[in-house]
């Protein structure tokens, strides 16, 4: 049994990957930054548009198309670092610049995490279930693992999961001086080749439309396992005995996607989960279209459903070469700031 | 179980101290605020160095909300036996809950946000997941681990993704809970919405005037009933249901449509019918929207509501940890058999003429509901019976 069939995928990142997706040619940072393409907010009131920071914004627009006619998901489940980040630091702002003087609350309300899922609620009038997962670089991870048991618990209802993260510009301020970001300016093409210490800022959202009917879906969402450790050793430990658990006999992997991300100090860990693979799997990689940020497994979900879409695969994904027409199994493996690691198997619907 | 508030550091101590009556809320102490007079808290008066040396975790880049925490969590290993093995194991599963995080740190985390080099110790402290992230680290663990942020039910959620990760066979056990602390941005947040109460909060009264803010932490084992044995129980978990009231970014609907469909949800999951419940520990904040729609929704659902009080009034709104601690204090009810005095009330809230239990009262309970909603319309509800 799969945790859940994805049925519609919907993806704002610093790609062409919403309206009409095109990725065939990368779109460049901007002040050493992955910034998403926004599309101009429709469907929203007015006010309710002014109030949204960044992240609510670009979520709400991603999740709306999923959420059109009548579609009214059982439950809303969210994955997120830093949604309300922005708001928060506006408030701080406020609050020092104002020596804890009159302040306005606007920002305060909207600087907690749960903003996205609640705004979704109350712009869809929506009362079921409704829940942020906020546990950085496994967050997504949460809401999938939370989706997956809402679906075995209700099997006919559909949940809007999906995953939002931003850089607001504090946020990258903490991060650089945590030394995660590159220093050195760089081309987007040598990100994987500099072989120096951290990775490029970067943000996004997917959402996706889930629930227990194979009929028509995506893909099927099989198995999800998360770890915390820095012991490369433990993380091999544990991927052979995901695989061992989730794999029927003699099925292989068709295509990696890893979460390579150009750090030096995090290499190790991809290259460890690259040489587990048998030689006819292929292996791509995503972080050069969309930055480190700690959700950045929903935008690796969104390409893994994308490629068993046989859609057509752009050449700068692939690190090494996998048929595309026979690509049924995927396999997702990320880690965030070293600490974090998940494992993600996705498939086409109806094939095991 | 395990939890550390303003009325105090371990749940034999609070029971002592809500069996008494009494109050934690007091002029604040421990951080600079233009408000440390004017608005009470339910502070822990105990600095947090001495928290720090007290738990051995001196180690650089703790805030005061994952000393809190760890606090609770070590009291609830401890009160439930767990080794170091189960700790460690990869069926025991860890949910935190927290709204402030290393937020508490507001002005580290302002200078540090100016910085282009030498960040502070608590660069990586400031988000709400470093807290659950010690945790994970200090004992090991490597099971499921999740941090949760739904405001004021946050970590009433995180009991309830615990109890459903158990549930469907995802972890044999699952440490639940949350930990708050009080922060300066808080503290101007809800003034700015003029919520806080300048005197101690007087839930259900008709006269309050605002809610308290306060800081603490609280940790739930969660195991199988097939693996109980001969270990010491409080109660069972038998409902839970989460729902948004989709009205508003910070108060709830009129007709409180959130907390009657979480109520109401609760009571379904755990195939009881409103008359079965006992005691509800309510939400209770003491804000004039809160107390009305949770009334109303209780008068609804109950038509005839049980036995209700807040414990905000002990220890002011501990936000994040407030599902966990409540959900302690339920527990408490239970084992003992006992109902604590809501304090500080006088008069009814007009329309809805319901009165809160203002007495240390012996009593037969089988099962407590406790309620918690938050921000964001986020509503959830904890059903605990007795075993």
């Amino acid at each position: 049994m799969p945790m859940f069939y994805i049925h519609q995928t919907s993806c704002i990142s610093p790609q062409q990957t919403f309206d009409s997706v095109d990725i065939s040619v990368l779109h460049q940072p901007v002040e050493h930054k992955l910034k998403v393409i926004e599309p101009v907010a429709t469907g929203i009131p007015m006010g309710t548009l002014r109030r949204m920071s960044k992240a609510v914004r670009m979520g709400v627009m991603a999740a709306l198309p999923l959420l059109q006619d009548g579609t009214e998901p059982a439950g809303i489940i969210i994955g997120t670092a830093n949604a309300g980040m922005e708001d928060c630091f506006y408030f701080l702002k406020q609050m020092v610049d104002y020596n804890e003087g009159l302040l306005t609350p606007g920002n305060f309300v909207q600087s907690t995490p749960n903003a996205l899922a609640s705004q979704l609620s109350m712009l869809k009038q929506n009362h079921g279930y409704n829940i942020t997962h906020v546990h950085l670089g496994l967050a997504f991870e949460n809401a999938m693992t939370d989706a997956g048991m809402m679906i075995k618990e209700n099997p006919r209802n559909n949940y809007l999961l999906g995953a939002v993260d931003d850089i607001p510009s504090y946020n990258y301020i903490l991060n650089s001086l945590a030394g995660w970001f590159k220093k050195e300016p760089f081309a987007l093409e040598d990100l994987y080749t500099l072989q120096t210490p951290g990775s490029i800022a970067g943000e996004g959202t997917a959402m996706f439309l889930v629930n227990g009917n194979p009929e028509d879906a995506i893909a099927q969402l099989r198995a999800v396992e998360t770890i915390h450790t820095e012991e490369e050793e433990a993380v091999k430990q544990r991927l052979k005995y995901f695989l061992e658990k989730n794999l029927i006999n003699g099925e292989e992997i068709d295509v990696l996607i890893t979460g390579e991300n150009g750090d030096s100090r995090l290499l190790h860990y991809y290259l460890a989960c690259e040489e587990m693979m048998p030689h006819t799997t292929g292996i791509a990689r995503f972080k050069h279209m969309c930055g480190e940020y700690p959700t950045a497994t929903a935008m690796a979900l969104w390409l893994g459903c994308y490629i068993l879409q046989k859609n057509p695969v752009p050449s700068h994904i692939i690190k090494k070469s996998f048929s595309k027409k026979n690509c049924k199994t995927i396999l997702i493996y990320n880690n965030y700031k070293g600490g974090q690691h998940s494992f993600i198997l996705l498939s086409v619907p109806g094939c095991f | 179980m395990g939890l550390i508030t303003a009325i105090g550091d371990s749940a034999a101590k609070n029971r002592m101290a809500l069996s008494l009556g009494k109050c934690g809320i007091s002029t604040l102490e421990l951080f600079p605020s233009k408000y440390a007079n004017s608005l009470p808290c339910g502070e822990i008066k105990i600095g947090t160095q001495i928290l720090a040396q007290k738990l051995n975790a001196t180690e650089p880049g703790i805030t005061r909300t994952t000393l809190l925490a760890l606090h609770a969590f070590e009291e609830a290993i401890l009160d439930s036996k767990l080794t170091v093995e189960q700790l460690s194991s990869f069926d025991t599963a860890l949910i935190g809950a927290s709204t402030v995080g290393g937020m508490c740190l507001t002005d580290e985390l302002y200078m540090d946000a100016q910085k282009t080099e030498n960040g502070s110790e608590y660069i990586n402290s400031y988000d709400c997941s470093s807290v659950t992230m010690y945790l994970q680290q200090r004992y090991k663990m490597a099971g499921t681990i999740s941090t949760i942020n739904t405001a004021c039910s946050s970590s009433a959620n995180a009991i309830m993704y615990g109890a459903r990760l158990i549930k469907n066979g995802l972890a044999k056990r699952a440490i639940v809970g949350g930990a708050d602390s009080l922060a300066k941005f808080t503290i101007n947040g809800f003034n700015a919405l003029h919520i806080l109460s300048g005197e101690r909060c007087t839930p259900f009264d008709e006269r309050r005037k605002g809610l308290n803010l306060g800081e603490g932490a609280a940790f739930i084992v969660l195991e199988r009933e097939e693996d109980i044995d001969n270990k010491k129980v409080y109660a069972e978990l038998t409902g839970y249901f989460n729902s948004n009231d989709a009205f508003h970014p910070s108060s709830l609907s009129d007709e409180g449509f959130g907390p009657y469909l979480s109520m109401k949800g609760a009571l379904d999951s755990a195939k009881l019918t409103p008359a079965d419940i006992g005691f509800i520990n309510a939400h209770g904040t003491g804000t004039e929207n809160n107390d009305l729609v949770e009334s109303r929704a209780m008068l609804q659902l109950f038509t005839t509501p049980p036995p209700f009080a807040s414990t905000k009034s002990n220890i002011g709104h501990t936000l994040g940890a407030a599902g966990a601690i409540e959900a302690v204090y339920s527990l408490l009810n239970l084992h003992y058999q006992e109902l604590y005095p809501g304090l500080n009330f006088s008069q009814p809230i007009a329309e809805t003429g319901l009165m809160p239990v203002d007495l240390y009262t012996k009593t037969t309970l089988q099962h407590v509901m406790s309620n918690s909603f938050g921000f964001g319309g986020n509503c959830t509800s904890l059903i605990f019976s007795k075993s």
